[in-house]
């Protein structure tokens, strides 16, 4: 008898906790909405997201003072693609440039393609404005803009910083195999995206 | 036993019964505007990204000079608040705070040596600015003594917090094996950079969708 009434309590209890209400603190407008769906569009999108690794990973390889310069630049040149895609300003094949950049910087890795630093940072940079202007166009209506800015600004380094942390396995014999198979994969993601920017279905 | 389970279920289901929403801003107890004062900067997304990139940038040039930002900082608040509290409207608008953060991100990224009395005037327009944005949220019911103190609290903490840790980061660029540090701070300097910039172009070019 008391077990059942120690049961109807707690339950009672536990029903009178949950239909609490929420503590309305001082947010503003789409704030919470903005960082979140910023920071998740570089990680849910496959393309944008190999792509980003592969620029870490080939700063890596490339060493000073691309490992240092890319990190630091890539957002800048991002940022104003982000604000050509929230005008809606139109480029040409934004979808295909982005699968491209996957593929390019993929055989980069694959390859250990060295190049002088200027044509990297032009490649790098042109890559930029096009994954920019995809996370600008996408803004949501309701998102706050700055704070869209600040989610996929910092996924975006984050994911570079997984890159050249990835791209440090060049010390060793093995680890640079391993970097050269990512490459590989990641151009191999680049040719995929490719093919269905194109239409062709896989 | 099972009695005092059932006792202590009962007393908190009457607690729970007679809870009533939470307040975020308890203005209505004692020293409630202090901490108004204290957390509003902190839920607005201008200020805590200006604050932090100022101490950043503080902590990246890192002599002992700079250190008066520590008391420059809070003045420049108290200043804007007394600015602010009587006309209202902010000093600054978005466009200027993203046009701020561009230039602390820059010169943070470019690991530049500014000059102390520079940083000074910079910290001090930027605190004004913003101590006047925070008034503008202020209502007659608002005791202004407590709620200065609890925002020139907050700018102190803020400020001397991310400076000291910016600078035990860094440690020294004169050292190779730590250089990967003053490259981590400049990267952020690019990351502030590229999030003024965006949203100093929705300001310029969508303001709509601000």
């Amino acid at each position: 008898m008391i077990r059942r009434q120690s049961l109807l309590v707690w339950t009672a209890s536990t029903a009178l906790v949950l239909a609490a209400h929420p503590a309305a603190a001082h947010e503003q407008v789409g704030v919470a909405g903005g960082l979140v769906s910023g920071f998740m569009h570089p990680l849910t999108g496959l393309d944008h997201l190999v792509a980003m690794v592969a620029v870490g990973i080939w700063g890596a390889q490339l060493g000073a003072p691309a490992i240092w310069i890319l990190p630091i630049t890539f957002p800048l040149v991002m940022a104003l693609g982000g604000v050509l895609g929230v005008l809606h300003i139109p480029l040409p094949m934004p979808e295909v440039a982005i699968a491209l950049s996957a593929l390019v910087l993929g055989a980069a890795v694959a390859a250990r393609l060295r190049v002088p630093f200027a044509i990297a940072a032009v490649i790098v940079a042109v890559f930029a404005i096009f994954h920019g202007y995809a996370h600008g166009l996408e803004l949501p209506n309701s998102a706050n803009p700055l704070a869209y800015g600040v989610g996929f600004v910092v996924a975006t380094g984050l994911l570079h910083l997984c890159g050249i942390l990835l791209g440090t396995l060049n010390r060793w014999n093995a680890g640079e195999r391993a970097i050269q198979a990512m490459g590989a994969a990641i151009a191999a993601v680049g040719c995929y995206f490719l093919a269905l920017s194109f239409g062709v279905n896989i | 036993m099972k009695r005092w389970i059932a006792l202590f279920g009962f007393a908190f289901a009457s607690l729970a019964a007679s809870a009533e929403a939470a307040q975020a801003h308890i203005v209505s107890v004692r020293l409630g505007d202090f901490y108004s004062g204290a957390l509003h900067p902190l839920t607005d997304l201008q200020d805590a990204i200006l604050w932090v990139a100022l101490g950043l940038l503080a902590g990246a040039v890192g002599s002992t000079e700079r250190r008066w930002l520590v008391m420059i900082f809070p003045v420049g608040l108290l200043v804007g608040l007394a600015w602010g509290a009587p006309i209202g409207p902010a000093l600054t608008g978005p466009l200027a705070t993203a046009a701020t953060i561009v230039v602390l991100g820059l010169l943070l990224a470019a690991n530049f040596r500014i000059p102390a009395i520079l940083l000074w005037l910079i910290a001090f327009g930027i605190a004004v600015a913003r101590g006047a944005a925070n008034a503008s949220d202020l209502t007659p019911d608002t005791n202004l003594l407590l709620f200065a103190a609890g925002l020139a609290c907050a700018g102190y903490v803020l400020i001397t917090l991310t400076m000291a840790i910016t600078l035990a980061f860094r440690q020294t660029d004169a050292e190779p094996s730590v250089a990967w540090r003053v490259v981590a701070v400049r990267t952020l300097g690019g990351w502030l950079a590229a999030i003024g910039i965006m949203a100093a172009g929705v300001q310029i070019f969508a303001p709509q969708l601000s």
